[in-house]
């Protein structure tokens, strides 16, 4: 259509007089339809938000309430008993607390640095060196340990440590014996029994033993998974600037998965400071064994919320184990988050 | 810069064999381009050149040395990727030195080399930038910088622009062309682009299906390929195939169309045997009047303006061509007209089994 001067654009010869003569009507919905369009989307999350309001908010909550009271939880609720910070001066006082702390933190840097790097190296070989039928058989062995039952595990390991019959004395026994070992195992005859699990040097590193093993596998499929996120271009650009094997894993592999390094270590701390299974099975859930060497903050606050039946006590020293979780994690955050969480990619 | 030769070179994957015996010579500073459908093994082949996959027999010789054994940085050649494969992690500048900072050069030098070859490439106010926060363009640049960054003897490009969009693919093509006017470095080409082989090669080495087909400059392949499957693969549009008899009178050789149309052909054709495919280019082909000499009759099909010219579809003998018409002329669907080609420009192949 040709437009004119004197015909304005956009305007139909018949539009302004038939839309204005009728005032409009607006079409809506009921009232009650309304209603149920709002609920609706809040009935389908309805589930999450009872679940996390009863077994995360409430608890969380509540136990903030118990620190400040005293409480056995044998005698009902009736029995609580508002005692301000005195939970918490009696926490941060207790011996126990300080050793358990400092076991947790034992534990967490000895069983959860040689998981990551066993776990890199394993990973990468597994991604670069071998078919991928076998990386997936292998990955899937490493892991099995990481789905079996803590309790199980640690039950397993109990019997092996054992002193008098215990399999590793007795391999220990038998390889001191062979020709070229028994120049440097030759202390091991005399200083049978080993008592891995009943003297106070032994009992952390006999534990973080079988966490290292337990957790490696599973570090093993977060690493793989980042290696197959490495383009093979990469590498192939990689060669023709001149690298070799090393120089392709240290400058290229490796930094490429920093993100996922950066979450495996994540795990690894929040996981390690919340310890409790292994020693606990492993000490015979007897306070921690001897001199209290196996005893890890989650262990300590079982034992005064369960054993000793002081809520109050517990609930304070899981904000004490929260407050110093948070505070490693926040540091790891600070020196690696920029990195691990950055955009290169 | 080196003479690379490549002799009776094979390659299997398994059963596969996907390159059959090529023999082919790039010279010192020359600019080679390997074109060839997709599957054609243009990508393995530079691949083994660059040393990044083995050869299962024949030669590489670079520089009238044996290179089959040496890895990519022995040979000292550069690759330009499809995927840039530039290192994320790494700022601009980094991943422009890396190769020299792995082979030991010294951190300022590093630095000096680096800044030049951005600078050549126009990349300087990005050094610090990672390539996550580049274009397309940018990244492109980025990887050429990291080839030339080394004063490689051989340039290698995989296919370099086949990610970039067409404005700017063409573009990059007239800077791959200045830049290799200005160092000279000896470079092969991969692409399955005609047009980018065409442009910026001196030589073109078409391949099919493992097996060399044509080595030549740009308008050897043009005016005589070498068979039909050249002959289609060079030219845009492509070029056109009838089916046509041959037929002798006298000392005269003519292609008989299936419509009857006879068309005088060059005497050296004649032996190619009776059932023959002629080839007939797209801006070859002419309206013309229906008396004019090798006049051939058709029916518009369809018309496609392009602006400076018109693709007609003319429906000949029962096949359909493509013309390539510069007189815009306006025709109807379905008009009935002629078309004429000179003698001298009729290719003529073997049929096709």
């Amino acid at each position: 259509m040709a437009i004119t001067p004197h015909d304005p654009v956009g305007q139909s010869p018949h539009g302004p007089e038939t839309a204005s003569e009728k005032p409009r009507r607006v079409r809506g919905h009921a009232a009650r339809r309304r209603w149920i369009k709002t609920l609706t989307p809040w009935l389908f999350i309805s589930p999450f938000i009872i679940i996390f309001s009863v077994f995360t908010a409430f608890p969380l909550v509540f136990s903030g309430y118990l620190s400040f009271q005293e409480w056995n939880p044998v005698a009902g609720l009736s029995s609580m008993e508002f005692v301000g910070w005195d939970n918490y001066a009696l926490a941060l006082d207790d011996p126990w607390m300080w050793k358990s702390l400092y076991n947790t933190a034992w534990l967490a840097i000895v069983s959860g640095i040689p998981q990551h790097l066993i776990a890199i190296p394993v990973a990468y070989l597994l991604v670069t060196a071998v078919r991928s039928g076998v990386r997936q058989f292998y990955t899937a062995t490493f892991f099995v340990p990481f789905i079996t039952s803590t309790v199980a595990i640690s039950l397993i390991f109990y019997t092996i440590y054992s002193g008098n019959s215990g399999i590793l004395n007795q391999w220990l026994v038998a390889i001191s014996k062979w020709p070229v070992f028994s120049s440097f195992l030759g202390w091991v005859e005399e200083a049978m029994p080993i008592r891995w699990l009943n003297s106070s040097d032994l009992i952390k590193p006999s534990i973080a033993f079988v966490v290292i093993w337990k957790y490696t596998g599973f570090n093993i499929v977060i690493y793989s998974a980042g290696f197959l996120t490495v383009s093979k271009d990469l590498y192939d650009a990689a060669k023709v600037d001149g690298c070799n094997a090393w120089q392709q894993f240290w400058n290229i592999a490796l930094p490429m998965i920093r993100p996922f390094a950066f979450f495996a270590v994540t795990l690894t701390i929040i996981g390690n400071l919340q310890m409790f299974e292994e020693p606990f099975v492993l000490t015979s859930g007897n306070s921690g064994g001897v001199g209290q060497s196996g005893l890890t903050a989650s262990y300590y606050l079982y034992l005064v919320g369960w054993e000793w039946l002081e809520m109050g006590a517990a609930a304070a020293i899981s904000w004490v184990l929260f407050l110093f979780i948070a505070i490693v994690t926040a540091v790891h955050f600070y020196f690696n988050g920029k990195k691990g969480l950055g955009g290169d990619r | 810069m080196a003479r690379v030769e490549l002799v009776n070179l094979s390659k299997s994957f398994g059963a596969v064999k996907v390159l059959h015996d090529l023999n082919l010579t790039v010279e010192e500073g020359e600019f080679v381009a390997l074109v060839g459908p997709s599957g054609c093994g243009k990508s393995t082949l530079l691949r083994i050149i660059a040393g990044l996959e083995e050869a299962s027999s024949g030669e590489i010789v670079m520089d009238n040395e044996i290179v089959n054994e040496l890895s990519p940085r022995e040979r000292n050649i550069a690759m330009v990727f499809q995927s840039y494969a530039l290192y994320p992690h790494m700022t601009v500048e980094e991943n422009i030195g890396f190769n020299l900072r792995i082979s030991g050069v010294r951190k300022a030098e590093v630095r000096t080399l680096a800044r030049a070859a951005a600078e050549t490439l126009g990349l300087t106010d990005l050094l610090d930038r990672k390539p996550s926060q580049l274009s397309g363009g940018q990244r492109q640049r980025v990887a050429m910088g990291r080839a030339i960054v080394r004063n490689p003897d051989a340039f290698l490009f995989d296919e370099p622009l086949s990610n970039l969009d067409a404005k700017l693919r063409s573009e990059m093509r007239d800077e791959i062309k200045r830049l290799h006017q200005k160092v000279k470095t000896t470079s092969i080409y991969v692409t399955h682009d005609q047009i980018e082989a065409m442009t910026l090669a001196d030589r073109v080495v078409i391949l099919k299906g493992g097996v060399i087909q044509q080595i030549g400059t740009p308008s050897e392949l043009y005016r005589n390929p070498a068979n039909s499957f050249v002959a289609g693969f060079i030219g845009s549009p492509a070029m056109n195939f009838v089916d046509a008899t041959l037929e002798t009178s006298g000392d005269q050789v003519f292609a008989a169309l299936k419509d009857g149309t006879r068309l005088p052909v060059s005497e050296a054709y004649a032996d190619l045997g009776p059932q023959v495919q002629l080839g007939l280019r797209p801006e070859n082909l002419h309206l013309a009047e229906p008396n004019a000499e090798n006049a051939i009759p058709g029916t518009v099909q369809l018309l496609e303006p392009t602006g400076a010219v018109n693709h007609l579809k003319i429906s000949v003998a029962g096949q359909q061509l493509t013309v390539v018409d510069d007189t815009l002329t306006d025709l109807a669907l379905d008009a009935n007209v002629h078309l004429s080609i000179a003698s001298d420009q009729i290719h003529i192949f073997p049929k096709e089994k």
